[in-house]
């Protein structure tokens, strides 16, 4: 697909489905004209909302690009959720571990751990697929959701910090939280380790053996293994890439602007990721060209409708649900071709 | 015992119904990962419209035809566009989430756990005669409807598949596109069949879910549309074999249910039996499989 057509494409999802979201609150609200208005202008309308519409962006530039490092390896981590949620648990009960100590040190440390253990669980799926040929696709998911259940177990018994008031751990010192950089709003510093992995990614993409390696196979397996191209150990070193940076969108993400473990902080973190990832790939099989830059804009714009319905809901009778619906719009349109007609095409 | 041996059929039919949706998708060669969504939209409208029309079955019958139009609309935009099929069952299992929560506080004011009060209420009961049988009267006696009603699908379905041109003109269109088209298949029908009938199984299975309890809790599916698909990739694309790993996965869930009754293991811990037990047989599969070198991607 060309690249006019592409943009031209992707201009066309988005008109359809702001529409139908715009439509959705025409009916259903008691004063739409004033819910619309709210809905479009309320993120921008002060530093302190649009601050917090730039900081909702900083996890869907990790699970976007989580998403994409799988995509790329034409592999399907439907487990990011579950990676994000429960690495961020670990990441968070280090950081209540050390306490008080040099933060230049402990805050990589702190995200180190949580990649890791990210990238332990996502390559669990490659390791079944390599070794017994299960679907990374079920297998990635089901460890996700049994994930999510442990996490929450975690938090409701030994982690639960009584004195909260919600279902969450104790906070963490606030010498190891990140530097926030448009206050009142909670923009922080994580926005910069999120661009810093996004140019990681494209040169690991674009100037990498490995990245050449992914690719390839990502588009067609069986010719990367006459190349000589051992699958296996693409597919697991894409998978380690992928869980690793979900756990780190999750602990950035505590670390940024929770302080504490809440229950149920990323729920749908995982799920706009695959989104971002999707706008962010070329064509209609998400492999084929993947562009990380694109993932910028892309999580710009699901942290705009986000924060668009949370807040407009305060200043009109919208549902912040509204959001969803837009975005599973997007996301039933993503892969869509609008310029060639329907033909013969087995493959999926 | 007997409470576990209900409790598994009950829970069992549920991922059953699900896994017909999945098996038509999966036997014409394309299939449905949204069966998470289409049974979470239809375990929300079943009961709503019932509530709204004073009628179970006027409930049913609209979520049965809604679950088939949204199965086709999977269909329509992947055969004319060309979109991906797995993202559109994954835009659906999305759409599904949100739609469900935003109709629930849009019409009936709460985002939370949602009471539906209809005429008749689907409640256990037993089969005069065959409930009598020793040993087997088990099978007939304190179930719902709808258990009774995956007795009867099995075998209708069996017979479809096994013994219809229907069922033989979707498996050619499985087993290859052209060879259908060039036996005079029209293979956009069978499919757009398979994929309404995918819906429709779908919506039985979500009736299945929230109407026996009269209500609807945001993402009460909890994974069953996935557990589902497990079963349809287990029982290699027959009917029987499906039934065989429902019975598992519901057998799986009830222990995790009734050990959170008669014991103090933390709930959400026992949350993930099921999963863990469904990624077992996946991989006790997969590994089987690919030793005697049988394929197995969905």
């Amino acid at each position: 697909m060309r690249r006019r057509e592409l943009l031209a494409q992707r201009l066309i999802i988005l008109a359809i489905s702001f529409t139908a979201g715009l439509v959705v609150i025409w009916l259903t609200s008691s004063s739409p004209v004033q819910a619309i208005h709210s809905f479009l202008t309320v993120p921008f309308s002060n530093r302190y909302f649009f601050g917090n519409l730039l900081t909702l962006m900083i996890p869907f530039i990790f699970t976007g690009l989580a998403a994409s490092i799988s995509f790329q390896a034409n592999e399907f981590n439907l487990g990011i959720e579950g990676q994000c949620y429960f690495s961020a648990l670990v990441g968070t009960w280090l950081a209540l571990q050390l306490g008080e100590v040099n933060r230049m040190l402990a805050i990589p440390l702190i995200i180190f751990v949580s990649a890791v253990t990210g990238g332990s669980f996502a390559l669990i799926s490659a390791f079944l697929k390599s070794k017994y040929a299960v679907n990374e696709l079920i297998s990635s998911l089901l460890i996700g959701y049994s994930l999510i259940h442990v996490t929450d177990f975690f938090l409701e018994g030994p982690m639960l910090d009584l004195q909260a008031g919600l279902i969450a751990t104790k906070t963490i010192d606030n010498g190891l939280m990140l530097s926030k950089i448009l206050p009142p709003s909670n923009f922080n510093s994580g926005f910069f380790w999120g661009i810093a992995f996004l140019i990681i990614f494209y040169f690991i993409l674009r100037k990498s053996v490995f990245g050449l390696k992914m690719t390839i196979y990502g588009q067609n397996s069986r010719f990367s293994e006459y190349m000589g191209i051992k699958g296996s150990k693409v597919v697991h070193k894409a998978f380690f890439l992928s869980g690793a940076v979900a756990g780190m969108g999750g602990i950035i993400d505590i670390l940024g602007v929770h302080t504490k473990m809440i229950r149920g902080f990323s729920f749908g973190y995982g799920w706009t990721g695959i989104a971002v990832a999707l706008i962010a790939s070329n064509q209609n099989t998400p492999n084929a060209r993947n562009n990380p830059i694109w993932i910028i804009p892309a999580a710009f714009l699901f942290a705009f409708l986000e924060s668009a319905a949370s807040t407009s809901a305060i200043f009109s009778d919208l549902t912040p649900e509204i959001s969803k619906i837009i975005q599973a719009s997007i996301f039933f349109l993503v892969t869509v071709s609008f310029w060639k007609k329907s033909g013969d095409h087995q493959t999926t | 015992m007997e409470a576990l041996f209900h409790e598994t059929i009950s829970s069992s039919t549920i991922i059953f119904f699900a896994a017909l949706g999945g098996l038509f998708s999966s036997i014409a060669g394309k299939i449905n990962i949204g069966l998470e969504g289409l049974m979470l939209i239809s375990a929300f409208l079943i009961p709503y419209f019932s509530q709204l029309f004073g009628s179970v079955m006027v409930g049913l019958s609209f979520g049965i035809v809604i679950g088939g139009i949204l199965g086709a609309f999977i269909y329509f935009l992947h055969s004319r566009f060309k979109a991906n099929i797995f993202v559109l069952g994954l835009a659906m299992n999305l759409f599904a989430a949100g739609i469900t929560t935003f109709l629930s506080s849009a019409f009936l004011q709460t985002k939370g756990t949602v009471y539906f009060s209809f005429p008749t209420s689907i409640r256990p009961f037993d089969i005069p005669v065959l409930s009598n049988i020793p040993v087997f009267g088990i099978l007939f006696s304190h179930q719902n409807v709808f258990d009774y009603l995956s007795f009867i699908f099995v075998i209708v379905i069996y017979v479809l598949l096994e013994k219809t041109f229907f069922g033989l003109r979707l498996k050619t269109i499985g087993f290859n596109h052209k060879t259908a088209e060039s036996a005079g298949i029209n293979v956009k029908k069978y499919s757009y069949g398979a994929y309404i009938l995918s819906g429709t199984f779908c919506a039985l299975s979500g009736a299945a879910l929230s109407l026996p309890l009269e209500s609807f809790v945001a993402n009460m599916t909890n994974g069953r549309g996935w557990i589902a698909l497990v079963a349809v990739i287990l029982g290699k694309n027959n009917p029987i074999g499906v039934l065989g790993a429902a019975l598992l996965f519901g057998f799986s869930s009830a222990l995790a249910n009734l050990l959170q009754i008669n014991t103090t293991i933390a709930p959400k811990l026992l949350m993930t039996i099921p999963f863990l037990i469904t990624l077992l047989a996946l991989i006790a599969y997969s590994a089987n499989e690919k030793k005697t070198g049988g394929k197995n991607e969905p």
